[in-house]
């Protein structure tokens, strides 16, 4: 019982500043003065909803968010299974050499990347453009995304490509029908992680994109705060429209994403 | 059959497109900021070359540059010390209880949000005026505790590592459940009926089972304590005076703000090799190695 009462309160810890902002954010944007800690909106302000949405050039920055990290999460998908297949399942000299070049991913800090990529992107047309925010994005996610497909691949016995091969395939068909069903949970779980690191990313989108236009979601945040800089309940209203998408993703998925992160940690 | 696995064309076909990415993306520029921070360019306009002195001025000349590190140990400290604690003691009771799941779910919650949302919110949660700390503590009746966090100087500093330490609380949680679930009950069960007690039990059999998962997070840990950036831009930018600055965000200020890009890719430079080092460190005092293993 008292178990219970402690993982209760860390419960409301970790949830209160969301129901905080969900709160305030259908409020007038005056009484966040007030002294209470919870208001019940008295009428909800449903308006500041609309208001963020419009204002706040929400479809357009949804979209972006879409296209870019939708073509990082089929880039990266796609790449780290091919490599993972080659560093894990063929056999050639430099097999370990590569296969830590792509780990070497995940100790290089992406902000020291931001400086040069600033000026060395710009070089190849790549500054202020969709694709030059999904190289990177889909970069930073091979070496996560490699060491999940090697862990899968490196469980499964070769008996079953031996004896695909045995019976004429070739290697696309091996690694797309024989394959690749084999690591679906991997796919899955490379997809997912890949796809909420894309879609929560902040600095590399700010760097790398100039023009509203092609602003990712996280940003519509930070153009309110200028725009609307007392209005409260409009940034709160914000905030929360920008947070509901993760929430969501994560209520479907989230078998897949404890999957991913257990067999990140436990699994090596 | 050997042959499939060691079609030359093949090996190239699959690896070549994802090296070529990591090359232009990552390798690429840690060469370009080599090479930048042996000049005293602005990022615009004329380049000249200085060889060693910005490394020189970083080391010798630049307070804030420790001082970031400093606080990049700090953080990692508390992250060591108190997350992980807290996290393995309620991954333990969550292992216990019948409705775990929905506790889980909770939990990680905020891990989920972007780092915009979950910057910005506590933002407004420190507001000394209408923030939701400073009113909690009014109707507790502490009033002489409501103060400017962000910006008081004694306590922006672990304001900011709270926001990091709640934001990433989830992960640790996760991992630690994870590795407790793989434990199967036997081995409680017959360390309990050999006579241990909750205390010996936790400590001589538990934490020795599961230690590569708590050794997986250490690394991630410090290593992440070093990279931290977004949650400084967003609040305070390193204000008031150097409180709260950490490293990557002083190189990108002084890059895009000071318009002192050879320095800021001076910077750069020097985090990376600190982030190798540390990573080899902890790989080798920890005794893992997953890169090498195949």
């Amino acid at each position: 019982m008292l178990i219970y009462s402690f993982l209760i309160v860390f419960a409301l810890l970790q949830i209160f500043p969301l129901i905080w902002l969900f709160d305030f954010s259908l409020v007038k944007s005056g009484q966040l003065f007030g002294p209470e800690i919870l208001k019940i909106p008295d009428p909800p302000q449903w308006g500041n909803f609309v208001r963020a949405w419009t204002d706040g050039n929400i479809p357009r920055y949804f979209l972006n968010s879409v296209i870019v990290v939708g073509g990082s999460v089929l880039g990266a998908t796609f790449l780290s299974f091919c490599a993972a297949y080659a560093t894990t399942r063929m056999i050639w000299k430099l097999r370990v050499v590569v296969y830590n070049i792509f780990l070497l991913g995940m100790v290089v800090p992406i902000q020291t990347t931001l400086l040069p990529n600033f000026i060395w992107f710009r070089l190849f047309g790549l500054y202020d453009t969709r694709i030059g925010l999904i190289i990177p994005y889909i970069a930073f996610n091979l070496a996560f995304n490699t060491l999940m497909f090697t862990g899968m691949m490196r469980s499964i016995p070769r008996s079953v490509e031996e004896s695909a091969y045995l019976d004429g395939a070739n290697m696309t068909m091996l690694l797309g029908r024989i394959v690749a069903p084999m690591v679906a949970p991997a796919i899955a779980t490379v997809s997912i992680m890949t796809f909420l690191n894309g879609w929560n990313e902040f600095i590399m989108a700010n760097t790398f994109l100039a023009s509203e236009s092609l602003r990712t979601l996280p940003f519509a945040v930070i153009r309110f705060e200028g725009q609307y800089s007392s209005d409260y309940a409009i940034q709160f209203a914000c905030m929360a429209l920008v947070a509901i998408p993760p929430i969501l993703l994560y209520f479907v998925f989230s078998r897949w994403i404890m999957a991913g992160v257990t067999a990140g940690a436990v699994k090596s | 059959m050997h042959a499939v696995f060691t079609n030359r064309k093949a090996i190239v076909a699959l690896t070549v497109p994802a090296l070529l990415v990591m090359l232009f993306a990552i390798v690429a520029p840690i060469l370009l900021s080599i090479y930048y921070g042996l000049t005293s360019w602005a990022g615009f306009g004329k380049l000249t070359f200085v060889g060693l002195r910005n490394y020189r001025d970083i080391i010798t000349a630049d307070p804030t540059f420790w001082h970031s590190l400093a606080n990049a140990v700090i953080l990692a400290l508390v992250t060591i010390f108190i997350q992980n604690p807290v996290a393995f003691v309620i991954a333990a009771a969550l292992t216990k209880v019948k409705r775990s799941r929905i506790f889980r779910t909770i939990y990680f919650i905020p891990a989920i949000l972007t780092v915009v949302v979950v910057t910005r919110l506590w933002v407004s949660i420190f507001n000394p005026n209408y923030g939701l700390l400073n009113k909690v503590i009014h109707a507790l009746g502490f009033s002489q505790f409501s103060v400017a966090w962000l910006s008081n100087p004694s306590t922006a500093l672990w304001s900011v590592i709270f926001i990091m330490i709640w934001y990433g609380f989830g992960w640790a949680l996760l991992f630690y459940y994870s590795g407790l679930m793989t434990m199967s009950p036997e081995i409680e069960e017959a360390a309990v009926i050999d006579g241990a007690n909750r205390w010996q039990l936790y400590t001589r059999v538990v934490i020795p089972y599961i230690f590569p998962v708590i050794q997986a997070v250490l690394i991630i840990d410090v290593i992440s304590s070093l990279k931290q950036m977004e949650v400084i831009y967003l609040s305070t930018n390193g204000a008031p005076g150097d409180a709260t600055q950490f490293i990557a965000n002083y190189l990108y200020i002084k890059a895009f703000m000071y318009s002192q890009y050879g320095y800021g890719s001076a910077i750069s430079v020097m985090f990376v090799v600190i982030a190798l080092i540390l990573t080899l460190v902890t790989r080798g005092l920890t005794n893992r190695n997953p890169g090498v293993e195949l």
